[in-house]
């Protein structure tokens, strides 16, 4: 009888140490307790990298619907090269971060290999990526979106708490950059709502709708799934470094044009 | 220079109880990569229909981004020494992986084993090392 009992028991002990509102109370973010009350938070921090399977991209399954020149362009940025899978990264001599260098930038940060950390302030989450050392702000003390931001790399975030989900708003992104790392292009237009939630202990889930009227002629969706790492802490990673010590060009491209002379 | 197609190769007269822990390491290393060494660029530059391995000796380690490089001298057939590039991941990887700008030094005996990239050139893409000692290791991305 008595061994029964303690199946569900600690099965139910599991669940409760790792449910949101717990993890929540871990968070323990400084505050007053009124305002604590008032807002309902969960735990996000940690090392998080994406999940292989989910690729480089946020929809495997379904391309935005483009607009003309932007599916030029995607026709262009789209690797086609024999032999790769049908979703992989676009082609590395139209990549703006590895054919010119430029930042990766918002929200293409997010679908790259390496792994972020999540950190929870009293007003703000904070996103610090291993690729390009970058940051993201999302500030969550209430304020709206800027109108007409002057465009950057990582854009202007606000984030409210949905339950247990934080519903982050990001605009004022450069057109410079890729929308993702399979190569769908965007417009400064774009305008990201992602829904982050911690599934359980070791699964963080973003849903994504992509509005971008200038650059697609419906919104798109998609969905990314993270794992966390707890023993892992941000390393530095700088795209380009290669070309600046060696006169522009990396040794690879070196090697290829000696071998071809 | 050794560079064998399509095959792994740990260099010749290697003692055998080395042989086995290379083997049981490059099988644990096996497991362990869900996807191959080439998280920067993918795929497209190297030559993934086959397996090249180039042995030489360290000339020098460069420990940058976006992909740590060895330079190493590879003695050719005919005696000439080809200056050849090994690149693999970046520091930021192979840091959480247990390297450091000391584990290969100038000097070590090195075996790569990885994709040699298009269009020739003395240039591969390695994810595994070998050193005389049946030392292994294998830099892999890792999610």
């Amino acid at each position: 009888m008595r061994n029964r009992w303690i199946e569900p028991v600690v099965v139910m002990l599991t669940m409760l140490v790792f449910s949101p509102a717990v993890l929540a109370q871990t968070a323990a973010n400084p505050g007053t307790k009124k305002t604590q009350a008032a807002v309902h938070t969960a735990d996000l921090t940690g090392v998080w990298a994406n999940i292989t399977e989910v690729g480089p991209t946020f929809n495997p399954k379904e391309d935005p619907s483009f607009q003309p020149w932007a599916e030029a362009k995607w026709k262009a940025n789209k690797n086609t090269d024999p032999g790769q899978p049908s979703i992989t990264n676009g082609r590395v001599d139209l990549d703006p971060t590895i054919a010119s260098c430029f930042p990766t930038g918002m929200p293409r940060l997010m679908t790259e290999v390496f792994p972020f950390e999540i950190v929870q302030l009293r007003d703000r989450v904070l996103i610090l990526f291993e690729k390009d050392y970058a940051v993201s702000h999302i500030w969550t003390d209430g304020r709206k979106l800027p109108v007409d931001p002057d465009p950057t790399y990582m854009g202007q975030s606000v984030g409210r708490w949905d339950g247990d989900t934080l519903v982050v708003d990001t605009i004022g992104l450069k057109d410079i950059t890729w929308l993702d790392r399979q190569g769908h292009p965007h417009s400064d237009a774009l305008h990201a709502t992602w829904r982050l939630r911690r599934v359980n202990r070791d699964r963080l889930q973003i849903d994504w709708t992509f509005e971008d009227p200038k650059a697609f002629t419906k919104p798109w969706t998609g969905r990314t799934i993270y794992r966390y790492h707890p023993d892992w802490t941000i390393e530095e990673f700088i795209s380009c470094e290669d070309r600046l010590l060696h006169g522009g060009e990396s040794l690879e491209q070196k090697a290829v044009k000696e071998h071809a002379q | 220079m050794v560079l064998h197609k399509d095959g792994f190769e740990i260099s010749r007269g290697t003692q055998m109880k080395n042989k086995f822990l290379a083997l049981l390491l490059g099988a644990a290393g096996l497991l362990v990569v869900s996807r191959p060494a080439l998280a920067h660029h993918g795929r497209s530059n190297y030559d993934v229909t086959s397996t090249a391995t180039v042995k030489g000796v360290v000339t020098e380690f460069e420990w940058t981004n976006p992909h740590a490089l060895i330079h190493l001298d590879v003695t050719g057939e005919n005696g000439n020494v080809e200056k050849w590039i090994a690149e693999t991941n970046s520091p930021n990887t192979l840091t959480r992986q247990g390297w450091s700008k000391n584990t290969v030094k100038v000097g070590d005996e090195v075996t790569l084993v990885g994709h040699r990239v298009k269009g020739g050139g003395y240039y591969i893409n390695f994810s595994k090392i070998t050193w005389p000692d049946g030392r292994v290791l294998t830099p892999a991305v890792q999610n």
